[in-house]
């Protein structure tokens, strides 16, 4: 039996404590809801968690022979669900108030493989409204803090999954991506985030926000057990035309590796605490053997405009669904086009509107070449920039975010200055490529995150690249004593 | 290129959103400073350049032609505010419009 409490344990630890017989999965889900329940009320992470299920489903699992338990890869493991992502049997919000009491009828296909994998679903966590926005402070239904500093944000939009891993309530979480939304959380936590390459995961059943960009991943407290998960959920799917379906892995070689530096990811604006980290983890990738390369990604300043015009586009024609009809709440107007305008209205947050009334703006007759067609032109030089890099160099790092997380409030009235934020991570979801976020180490009490960018289809080669930092890194020692 | 209140207007009807006074104000002047922002594409020289619309790295796939199970009506409609013998019920269509509440 374990001397420290199971809720410390790593993901791929608790399978093996089940598959051996040393722990129940009773043991291992009522340890976690015990630290849920200690913890939770001042992180915040979920929205939503169902102790009975997942106790019922440990019960069940305890019932399973060894062969069971080890067949399935992720058995007796408590896993959270960010709440953009539907699941039978639970609510779903997306963080909005415009689902009211959505109930799925269906499980999104990530949330079919983990079962398939023996994963007890813990609960749901909290986002930024539909996925839009970096601090988790745009959810209309609660507050997210970063367990770090409980005044700051977690960042966004897998806050509460960020949070929720970094809090020791859950070993792995599922967030999305579409602009850095797994990433940007998991370095203001201190965690491991990765993006897959755009249809290594099927989106079926994620809450579309822009469906050219979005991507769900894994976020976990080290690189393992996010390739773990990874492993789990990615995979073609029926159900999305987009999930790869002949794609092979791009092999990288073993090393040493040519890694890109890119020189406009190091300019003005970046934190030093950021900066130090950064250069010193880069220091050792040196002193692994690898050659750093100095690179140019030119129209990377361009990355932000772009971003802002394809994803507001894009997520405009999507919450169009969202209409009082079908689903979720509706408020009443005497005829129909009243009642879409107030079930609308007082539906979506103001970050949402903002981002549809710039989305339909760029669509919308007159304006769609000067915005949209030519944000997409501007999406193919970005891509075209990193197909060049990838012929110099193996893998590219860089900086997760310039800044580490801030202050809760602090961004409140300046939509630019949020967006800025993201400059680091949106070139990934707009070349379509794999991003992963690693701890870099802590300035001044918070996290700070590397970022490791590979060529599309090389997932795997980034996961084993990754891995082979991390324990040249300083061991993350968690925050623990996040109770109020 | 200034949205004004009135553009802002005539977009939230495209949008099917209904804003209010207060709404309006803060609005207009966030989405000048984003369509300020993203003017900056406008210096890049695009001639040439083919728009990438989708990430995509796959030829669109085609699946076996096989049944396979779906939602019955009354799980599909279950989530329907207004719901009537697996039907969804919305408000008069005919004289639609909005009616400026």
């Amino acid at each position: 039996m374990a001397s420290k409490p199971l809720w410390t344990y790593e993901a791929h630890t608790l399978h093996d404590l089940f598959c051996e017989g040393a722990v129940s999965a009773e043991e291992i889900v009522t340890s976690h809801l015990a630290r849920i329940r200690a913890v939770d009320a001042s992180v915040g992470a979920f929205l939503y968690v169902d102790e009975a299920g997942a106790v019922a489903e440990a019960r069940r699992q305890d019932q399973w022979s060894a062969a069971e338990r080890r067949e399935r890869p992720l058995s007796g493991v408590p896993v959270a669900v960010k709440d953009n992502i539907v699941t039978q049997g639970m609510p779903t919000t997306a963080g909005s108030k415009i689902l009211g009491e959505f109930v799925s009828p269906y499980d999104a296909t990530v949330v079919v493989k983990l079962k398939q994998a023996g994963a007890v679903i813990i609960g749901k966590t909290n986002l930024d409204e539909f996925a839009m926005g970096s601090s988790t402070e745009h959810s209309a239904l609660a507050e997210t803090r970063n367990p770090w500093d409980l005044s700051r944000v977690p960042g966004g939009s897998s806050g509460g999954s960020a949070a929720a891993v970094a809090a020791q309530l859950v070993p792995l979480a599922l967030g999305s991506d579409t602009g850095g939304s797994i990433r940007q959380p998991s370095s203001y936590c201190g965690i491991v985030g990765m993006k897959p390459t755009y249809g290594r995961v099927s989106r079926y059943g994620l809450i579309a926000f822009a469906s050219s960009l979005d991507q769900i991943g894994p976020m976990a407290r080290s690189i393992r057990d996010a390739r773990l998960l990874y492993h789990v959920i990615q995979g073609a799917d029926r159900h999305d035309s987009t999930a790869l379906s002949s794609a092979g892995d791009r092999t990288v070689s073993g090393g040493p590796w040519r890694i890109g530096v890119p020189r406009e990811y190091f300019g003005e604006g970046m934190d030093a605490g950021v900066r130090r980290l950064t250069e010193a983890a880069l220091e050792r990738l040196r002193g692994m053997g690898h050659a750093l390369v100095e690179i140019s990604l030119p129209h990377t300043s361009y990355a932000i405009a772009t971003y802002y015009l394809i994803a507001p586009a894009e997520a405009s024609s999507n919450l169009s669904r969202f209409d009082g009809v079908r689903y979720g709440m509706r408020a009443e107007g005497r005829d129909l086009l009243t009642m879409y305008e107030k079930t609308r209205d007082e539906g979506f947050g103001a970050e949402v509107k903002r981002r549809i009334l710039l989305g339909t703006h760029a669509l919308s007759a007159g304006y769609y070449d000067a915005y949209y067609l030519t944000a997409q032109k501007v999406r193919t030089l970005i891509r075209q920039d990193f197909d060049k890099a990838f012929q110099e160099v193996d893998f590219i790092v860089t900086p997760t975010t310039p800044d580490v997380a801030f202050r809760r409030g602090e961004r409140d009235d300046d939509p630019i200055k949020m967006y800025l934020g993201d400059v680091y991570t949106v070139t990934a979801n707009l070349a379509g490529i794999p991003g992963l976020s690693m701890p870099a180490g802590v300035a001044d009490g918070l996290p700070v995150g590397l970022q490791w960018l590979a060529p599309g289809l090389a997932d795997t080669a980034l996961f084993d690249a990754a891995a082979t930092l991390e324990p040249q890194m300083e061991p993350m020692v968690w925050p623990m004593g996040v109770e109020a | 290129m200034e949205l004004s209140d009135r553009e802002i207007l005539h977009v939230a009807r495209l949008a099917r959103l209904r804003l209010t006074a207060d709404e309006l104000q803060p609005l207009r002047q966030d989405l000048n400073r984003v369509l300020d922002y993203v003017s900056q594409l406008q210096r890049l020289d695009l001639d040439g350049v083919e728009p990438t619309l989708h990430a995509a790295n796959d030829q669109a796939p085609l699946r076996e032609d096989v049944e396979a199970a779906s939602l019955s009506v009354a799980e599909a409609t279950k989530n329907g505010p207004k719901v009537a013998q697996h039907m969804f019920l919305v408000p008069r269509i005919m004289e639609g419009g909005s009616d400026g509440e």
